[in-house]
């Protein structure tokens, strides 16, 4: 189980990007924020990803907000993970779990 | 190929870097902002073709040159900006802008908080607003007359007891607001103690902590457009808008309730202001009955708090403990 010991984000908001902010929570839980610039047809398919990716690294409490500016999947995984290594500090990913 | 774009990251004590920003924003017809902190430029060809400003939490000063725009760099720019706030452990952020550039911002995750006047505008990344109103509707009292007074108490005086005592005989209920920005003499947590213990006496009143949404850095700065005399109107109008439409209605307000204004001519004018705006018919919810109560006087000089600071400086006690009440005086008294 990986802990946040500190905010982080990773990306930028230029088209096919996505801005990525990660903050640790009290509570046992996964928050998701998410705006996208194609909200309404990949909304869903996003918030999915975005959760999924979470789970696979083992990390349970976490506030996520997503600028998304209609960034491809991996690029969406990608700075996800960056921020949420960021966040808690570690230098290497266990790479098998990514 | 196209020239390199370079941005960099400053802070207030560089004043060489600081006077090219302040040229910059003086070619796009903007003013530097004295309260701000950190500070992003873009540089092309050695030439600064961008800047944006962090004061607190809010972003202000974001300008491009004319002809960068059009292309989303302005997106570049917001994304060092963030990252400035970012870094900084600053997330709950506001901007400060003009209302023609309100799409821009909403492309960055800000939502309208209100504007005015189409010159100034007032955006929030966070959902905040809507807590905080939330937050007020359940301290809703019902009653035909709902009062309010915002107060900065800098310190609690008898002119501010005064002015709660007649206010909350008029009314059914009166909601007093606490300026929380600590930009006073005395610090949020005193100031909101001495009028908790200066009015115990009155049943009929809800004491708030003020929020990012009444008189704060964000609502009421001290910038933007070039002619001066538009400035503290602007900001004014902004923090009436935000509190008539926002919050007044969470709590059902139907007056507001201040002390007249002998002697400082921005807070008079706010006071016009404030009629002008609360009162105006054509506003998208209901008026506000403004209600001005004429300042209690000892000693045929208005009571103030600025007086009270003066004689505290002077060390005048016993001229002290006749304008404040004695819950002060003796917190004044104890601190020396």
């Amino acid at each position: 189980m990986s802990v946040l010991k500190k905010s982080a984000y990773a990306g930028t908001l230029e088209s096919s990007d996505a801005y990525i902010q990660v903050s640790p929570i009290e509570e046992d839980d996964i928050k998701i924020i998410l705006e996208s610039s194609v909200k309404e047809i990949y909304g869903d398919a996003i918030e999915e990803l975005v959760r999924k990716t979470i789970q696979d690294m083992n990390v349970n409490n976490v506030l996520v907000n997503v600028q998304d500016k209609g960034a491809l999947d991996f690029v969406i995984k990608a700075r996800l993970q960056a921020a949420i290594l960021r966040a808690c500090e570690m230098e290497q990913p266990e790479w098998e779990v990514l | 190929m196209k020239p390199a774009i370079s941005f960099s990251q400053f802070d207030n004590t560089n004043t060489r870097r600081v006077k090219k920003v302040e040229h910059f924003l003086d070619s796009v017809d903007l003013e530097l902002s004295p309260d701000i902190e950190v500070y992003v430029s873009a540089r092309e060809d050695n030439k600064m073709i961008a800047c944006g400003g962090l004061s607190g939490n809010v972003l202000k000063c974001i300008a491009i040159s004319p002809e960068k725009r059009g292309e989303g760099f302005v997106l570049s720019v917001m994304t060092q900006l963030l990252n400035a706030a970012n870094d900084r452990g600053r997330k709950e952020l506001f901007i400060f802008s003009t209302p023609k550039n309100r799409t821009f911002f909403e492309e960055c995750g800000f939502r309208l908080i209100e504007e005015c006047d189409e010159k100034i505008m007032l955006m929030e990344n966070t959902q905040n607003l809507e807590k905080y109103k939330n937050s007020l509707s359940e301290l809703k009292k019902d009653g035909e007359v709902i009062g309010s007074i915002v107060m900065n108490a800098n310190p609690f005086t008898l002119g501010h007891r005064y002015l709660v005592e007649s206010a909350a005989s008029q009314s059914d209920h009166l909601h007093i607001f606490v300026v929380r920005e600590d930009a006073s003499e005395f610090k949020f947590e005193d100031r909101i103690a001495l009028i908790k213990n200066g009015l115990s006496h009155i049943e009929n009143i809800t004491i708030h902590e003020g929020s990012d949404y009444i008189i704060s850095k964000a609502t009421f700065p001290t910038y933007f457009i070039k002619d001066k005399g538009d400035v503290n109107e602007l900001h004014a109008k902004l923090d009436l808008n935000i509190y008539r439409n926002h919050l007044a209605p969470k709590l059902g307000i139907t007056h507001r309730f201040v002390g007249t204004e002998p002697y400082c001519t921005v807070t008079n004018n706010y006071n016009k202001n404030m009629k002008n705006i609360l009162e105006d018919k054509n506003g998208s919810s209901n008026i506000i009955k403004v209600i001005e109560i004429q300042r209690v006087e000892y000693d045929h000089k208005a009571i103030s708090a600025s007086r009270v600071r003066a004689l505290l400086k002077d060390k005048n006690y016993e001229e002290l403990s006749n304008i404040v009440p004695d819950t002060t005086f003796e917190f004044l008294t104890k601190t020396k």
